[in-house]
């Protein structure tokens, strides 16, 4: 049973690593009441400050520990002032995703400093290394433990004895009465922004020196991990999350052992999901709190939305039908088909993040169960395609469903949180269940679209028949808004304390407005894969519901024309700044931060 | 956000006709006038900017070769390079670009799979040549008569690396470690047959995510299994983390990495844990073959450092595109035609490329066994390490 | 079960209900005839709200019992209670901050909707939320006229409040004034058709004017038959509406009886003495929660 030993070992090491991230995402998140998308960026640039350091400078391990921590730090003070302080009173949510536009931005920075290219991260002295069971413990590995667990105690130590300290204890546990005793909670928030991300930039630089790699790419892994961990032991909960962190590795380990090494993340996802499910304040909360979120309709910017004449509308969509015959250029009808398929997305989750408020962040794996859904009947079962894009929608919407049904109870960043984590289930599913999917391998071959055995092989039939679908769906979502319907899904949204109060039951109308959402994304998802001819489990990544998302905050939150309009300028920005080239994301991730900062409505408004 | 995946297939250094296969009447001078275009659909942003950014290096230094030589019958070749992110929702729109661009006679990419095959369908319809000089995916050239791929395919590879690993090193029981991608998969299939058939027991198989960085329970796993060698289908920088955790973990077996990892930053990455691992390429820097000598020297002098993978497969396709326009023609159709018709074109991945009509591939690309030793790859010259 | 020969609309047994080692209610008994007008008052902290959130189900008590109609409904889902005729407004106003006037007002009618929400048994009542869709997309000639006679009917409940709401039916209950979102709460409740109306500090934050406003709409609903709960510091208007008033402190009722029995109750005086300054604090609006 060494074995069983070693395993157990191998998680404590690995979950060693996690807790230095999940400790700083939960100091944030105790003040801020705010999930750091941004956090595994500050440890990719920690990394890359010891890697200058080292490699530049020679420093010693001391010193470059210092130096990192003191970049972070900084960067954390920077993100505070500069990136959440101006969404102070905002809607919950635009922290949120301006956390997810810094991490674009810095990412991308590193990117272009640094190159994509991994680098070694040397350290002198930790070759060291002792016999334990069958395996050995590195000095690094003590080092991570040690660090881990003297950062803990000093957090406690400071949060327990200082009067700083006292402060932030008292704004964690409630803002405004800290602010009304006198606590300057700005200053509250900077030093948890700086304590976190100097925390965050250690643990990249650990992490670099424990593999001798690191990558710009790393981050995204390092926030997703960092953010399990601290879930898993409750929010906000600094001991929670560490003890969080463990169990993570333990569970990925022992899931290697029992399933094997492509089951590892699967496990990771589950666990946070079954977590989320049955004790969303987290495995080691203390005690029953309150769910930390907003009590009432504050999640979503409220505006007047700007209303286009039905008219107009339907002169727009005449405009758009006629376009082929005016202007018969390929790659703008292409341009413009990607658009129609995205918009059908964004139609997707404008109903579902935006009408309903349920801001789902793995909104791609809807695309891809309607992907595959599409392919696999059509090459396996002959469905005419018509019928299986058709088919592909409803099954969409029945798994789809299903999947996220166990979250409706979720609020807020809990849901977005548990919908990540479905949609790299999904995703991980579909990676390993081959007798259906072919696994990695991808399904190749896909026919190309057709209705009514009638082949639609110009890109003319193709450009009319995504943008026929999308203006039906569109048309009956306004509809959908338009009837009773709208405004029981809206008032879910704004308060779903009050629309329960009123006899709305929340699991029927979240349910029924995530099904009519994942239908169109499931079609969406369908006649992509006709186009394609191949798709695998990377072809609906979760860049896609990134995009997805920004295009519904860009053309606002529940409204149909928004999602239409926001992705046109999605899709066709990046095509007319074809020149941009390498700044491209760049912009991108700075054109998602000024949207947050200035027009959080989205551009048409919120519905 | 997340990295699409790092795809260094197939790193092998590929290999580059040298000077001396031009034909020497060839060479009347630098060409002139309108210039004939290629497309390159490729990632120049993205997670995977870097490789497009090895193209570059790799097309250019063939131009320089080919348009001092007189270009295609005295027009200049050049190329115009859009780029995809390697995402096939960009990749689709940059083929209807280049299918709507009347001087564009052929294509050249995309980068992964899933970008290449999306795009696939525009090109079939417009009859336009997408040349997939990346893309081992066995599906690829499937995707009709215009898709026609350079790509060594692990059909071919894999054998090699069973073999090397089999009867050269006497592996019995062997454990694969993969990337769980469509060319770690495909390669691993490929591999585990060709070992067996070899008379090697496969006592283990572990497919892992592209960004995974922690192997220290997979590595339990192995050895639990008591392989008397390793496979490794990774790209450099997994195998470096897979080398250095195994030296960790005391776990000391004979392993062999396939093509994809020969690369330097494998030695800078990996120090002294990836010291004798096994791995082979199509040439190596003391190759004595005077074209990739030629090549090594000349890429050095234009950007002072040493060739990669990419950089070869580029050079190696513009070079190959070149011949078949100045046999051919240079229009769509002629190209097309041309790549059925090309014969024997000075390759050093290949030796000598052309192509299978049936699979629109090429075979027999050319294998030298390395191993890592003192911190560098050297030619294997000893026999069974395994008894 | 029993059906209470007495007019008996609300029974509520020894309710309780603890946080932490704070018993926010203990052991209650409250009851409500039908037609009756009982205030609750108390200092703040006494647990009227919580015994609210019991009542409705936003709450589970630790112990105790609520009767409705002769139906014990403790522990069932706000749905369900709303379902049954019960509605309430909230302490902190929560009106739908994005819809319009009119659709708040709508959507407290939804209960009432019974041609576009087709109730079926089990198994069947799986497929009813499908149901519901289609009829909201086909919209069928009884849905339409449904959705038409609710609107009227919204449109007479509004008209309860003058000009207050009737020139605002369109505006996002965002953009109303603190009184008026109160007033919108109100119509909500009124919407939906109720056999008891519980009502959370109506008037909190309005000045004179608007109070007197408020309490002339509520001696209406009184007179109009309906039975009402009400919860309130504004002593004055408690003692003209109330046929009785329950007071309140740490938990516990302290006195229950006419208004102006209550009113001289040494217990009461010394309850609200000991509180008079934390109260005084509380009279202020908290209006924050309740929109951005």
């Amino acid at each position: 049973m060494s074995s069983w030993f070693d395993y157990t070992l191998n998680g404590i090491i690995i979950g060693n690593i996690y807790a230095l991230l999940a400790v700083g995402l939960a100091l944030i998140f105790g003040v801020a009441r705010l999930i750091n998308f941004a956090h595994g960026s500050v440890y990719v640039v920690g990394a890359y400050a010891g890697f200058v350091a080292v490699t530049q400078f020679g420093t010693p391990l001391p010193l470059t520990i210092l130096i990192a921590v003191a970049v972070g730090a900084l960067l954390g003070l920077v993100i505070e002032r500069f990136g959440l302080r101006p969404l102070q009173g905002y809607a919950h949510i635009a922290p949120l995703l301006a956390t997810i536009g810094i991490s674009f931005v810095l990412d991308q920075i590193m990117q272009l400093t640094f190159s994509p290219d991994p680098r070694a991260l040397p350290s002198e002295l930790l070759q060291q290394r002792f016999q334990v069971g069958s395996g050995t413990i590195g000095a690094l590995d003590l080092l991570i433990a040690a660090i881990g667990l003297a950062s803990a105690g000093l957090l406690y130590a400071f949060l327990r004895y200082t009067k700083l300290g006292w402060a932030v204890r008292a704004t964690a546990q409630d803002r405004d009465a800290a602010q009304q005793m006198g606590v300057n909670v700005d200053a509250i928030n900077r030093t948890v922004f700086a304590i976190a991300s100097g925390l965050g930039a250690l643990s990249g630089l650990l992490v670099g020196m424990y593999y001798n790699y690191i990558d710009p790419a790393m981050s995204f892994q390092a926030t997703l991990k960092g953010v399990v961990a601290q879930v898993v032991g409750g929010v906000g909960n600094v001991p929670g999350a560490i003890a969080g962190s463990l169990l993570l590795g333990l569970v990925e380990s022992y899931g290697i052992a029992l399933f094997g090494t492509s089951y590892r993340n699967l496990f990771a996802f589950v666990l946070l999901v079954a977590v989320l499910v049955l004790k969303p304040n987290g495995l080691f909360a203390s005690r029953r709190q309150t769910p930390p979120e907003p009590m009432t309709g504050t999640f979503i910017a409220p505006s007047k939305p700007i209303h286009i004449p039905y008219r107009i509308l339907v002169a727009l969509a005449l405009v758009a039908a006629l376009l082929p015959a005016v202007l018969p250029d390929p790659y703008v009808l292409q341009t413009l088909t990607n658009a129609w398929l995205y918009g059908l997305a964004g139609l997707s989750l404008t109903l579902i993040a935006g009408t309903v408020g349920l801001i789902s962040l793995g909104h791609a794996a809807l695309l891809a169960i309607g992907g595959y859904a599409s392919a696999l009947l059509s090459i396996n079962l002959g469905v005419p395609i018509g019928l299986s894009i058709l088919s592909a929608g409803l099954i969409a919407a029945a798994i789809g469903t299903l999947l996220v049904f166990p979250s409706f109870r979720l609020r807020g960043h809990y849901l977005s949180i548990a919908t990540l984590a479905i949609g790299e289930i999904v995703s991980l599913v579909i990676l390993n269940w081959e007798s259906l999917t072919r696994g990695p391998i991808g399904i190749s071959g896909i026919p190309p679209l057709s209705i009514f055995g009638i082949e639609l092989d110009t890109d003319r039939s193709i450009y009319w028949f995504t943008l026929a679908t999308l203006v039906v769906l569109a048309a009956l979502q306004f509809r959908l808004l338009g009837s009773h319907l709208g405004r029981v899904l809206r008032a879910v949204r704004d308060d779903d304390i009050a629309a329960r109060s009123y006899g709305i039951g929340l699991n029927r109308y979240k349910a029924l407005a995530f099904a009519v959402g994942s239908f169109a994304a499931g079609i969406s998802g369908g006649i992509t894969s006709h186009l394609y001819s191949y798709i695998n489990h990377e072809t609906f990544n979760s860049q896609l519901s990134i995009l997805a998302l920004t295009i519904v905050i860009l053309g606002g939150m529940g409204n149909v024309a928004g999602a239409i309009l926001g992705s046109v300028l999605l899709v066709g920005l990046p095509e007319v700044f074809r020149i941009a080239a390498e700044y491209r994301v760049l912009i991108y991730g700075l054109v998602l931060l000024l949207l947050i900062r200035f027009r959080p409505q989205g551009l048409l408004g919120t519905v | 956000m997340p990295a699409l995946h790092r795809r260094l297939l197939l790193g092998a250094t590929a290999a580059l006709i040298g000077l001396s296969a031009m034909p020497a009447g060839a060479q009347t001078g630098p060409a002139k006038g309108e210039p004939i275009y290629l497309g390159v659909s490729g990632p120049l942003t993205g997670p995977n900017a870097q490789y497009g950014a090895q193209w570059k290096q790799g097309f250019d230094l063939a131009l320089d070769e080919i348009n001092g030589a007189g270009g295609i019958k005295g027009r200049p070749l050049a190329y115009i390079f859009e780029d995809s992110q390697s995402d096939p929702r960009q990749s689709v729109a940059v083929a209807q670009k280049f299918v709507a661009d009347k001087r564009i006679v052929a294509e050249l990419g995309d980068f992964s799979s899933p970008a290449s095959m999306a795009a696939s369908p525009i090109y079939q319809r417009a009859k336009l040549v997408q040349f997939g000089f990346t893309n081992s995916h066995p599906d690829f050239t499937k995707g009709g008569d215009y898709m026609w791929s350079n790509s060594v395919s692990q059909a071919d590879e894999q054998p090699l690396s069973a073999a090397f690993a089999v009867k050269r090193l006497g592996m019995k029981r062997i454990a694969v470690l993969h990337l769980n991608t469509d060319w770690g998969r495909t390669s691993k299939d490929i591999f585990v047959k060709a070992a067996k058939e070899d008379g090697a027991e496969i006592v283990a198989t572990e497919g892992y995510m592209p960004d995974e960085k922690d192997f220290r329970s997979t590595i339990v796993r192995i050895r639990d299994a008591k392989p008397d060698g390793l496979m490794l289908i990774s790209y450099y920088s997994d195998a470096a983390l897979i080398a250095r955790q195994l030296q960790q973990a005391g776990v000391k077996l004979p392993t062999v990495a396939a093509s994809s990892v020969y690369s330097p930053k494998l030695l800078e990455l990996g120090g002294d844990a990836v010291e004798g691992i096994f791995t082979a390429s199509r040439y190596f820097p003391e190759d004595p073959r005077p074209q990739v000598r030629d090549f090594i020297t000349r890429f050095k002098k234009k950007y002072a450092k040493e060739p990669d993978a990419f950089n070869a497969y580029a050079y190696d396709t513009m070079v190959l595109m070149a011949q078949v326009m100045r046999e051919s023609g240079t229009d769509r159709k002629a190209i097309h035609d041309g790549l059925l018709k090309v014969k024997d074109v000075p390759s050093v991945i290949f030796g000598k490329a052309t192509f299978d009509p049936n699979t629109r591939r090429v075979s027999g690309a050319m294998s030298v066994d390395l191993v890592v030793k003192n911190g560098r790859f050297t030619v294997y010259e000893g026999g069974p390490v395994v008894h | 079960m029993s059906r209470l020969s007495s007019a008996s609309l609300l029974e509520v047994r020894g309710l309780t209900r603890r946080f932490g080692g704070l018993t926010a209610v203990a052991g209650i008994d409250l009851d409500l005839a039908e037609g009756e007008f009982v205030s609750i008052i108390g200092p703040n902290g006494a647990g009227k709200t919580t015994l609210f959130n019991l009542m409705t189900g936003l709450d589970d008590p630790d112990a105790g019992t609520v009767r409705f109609r002769g139906d014990d409904i403790t522990r069932l889902p706000p749905e369900r209670l709303a379902a049954l005729g019960i509605a309430r407004t909230f302490q902190h106003g929560r009106v739908f901050a994005n819809l319009s006037v009119m659709d708040n007002v709508l959507v407290g009618a939804h209960v009432r909707f019974r041609t576009v929400r087709p109730t079926w048994p089990f198994p069947f009542s799986l497929l009813s939320p499908l149901a519901e869709l289609a009829l909201a997309l086909i919209r069928p000639r009884s849905v339409a006229a449904e959705e038409k006679r609710m609107r009227e009917e919204a449109l007479k409940i509004l008209s309860r409040f003058g000009e207050r709401l009737l020139p605002r039916l369109d505006h996002p209950a965002y953009s109303l004034s603190y009184a008026n979102r109160r007033r919108v709460e109100i119509g909500r409740a009124l919407a939906l058709g109720p056999r008891l109306l519980m009502l959370d500090e109506p008037t909190a934050g309005m000045n004179q004017t608007e109070t007197a406003e408020m309490q002339g709409l509520i001696g209406d609903l009184k007179r109009s038959g309906l039975s009402i709960l009400l919860i309130e510091h504004k002593l004055d208007m408690v003692m003209q509406l109330s046929d009785r008033v329950v007071v309140m402190d740490e938990g516990s009722v302290i006195a229950n009886g006419k208004p102006n029995d209550v009113r001289n109750d040494p217990a009461v005086i010394e309850a609200y003495l000991g509180h008079r300054r934390s109260d005084a604090a509380e009279a202020s609006p908290m209006p924050q929660e309740a929109v951005e």
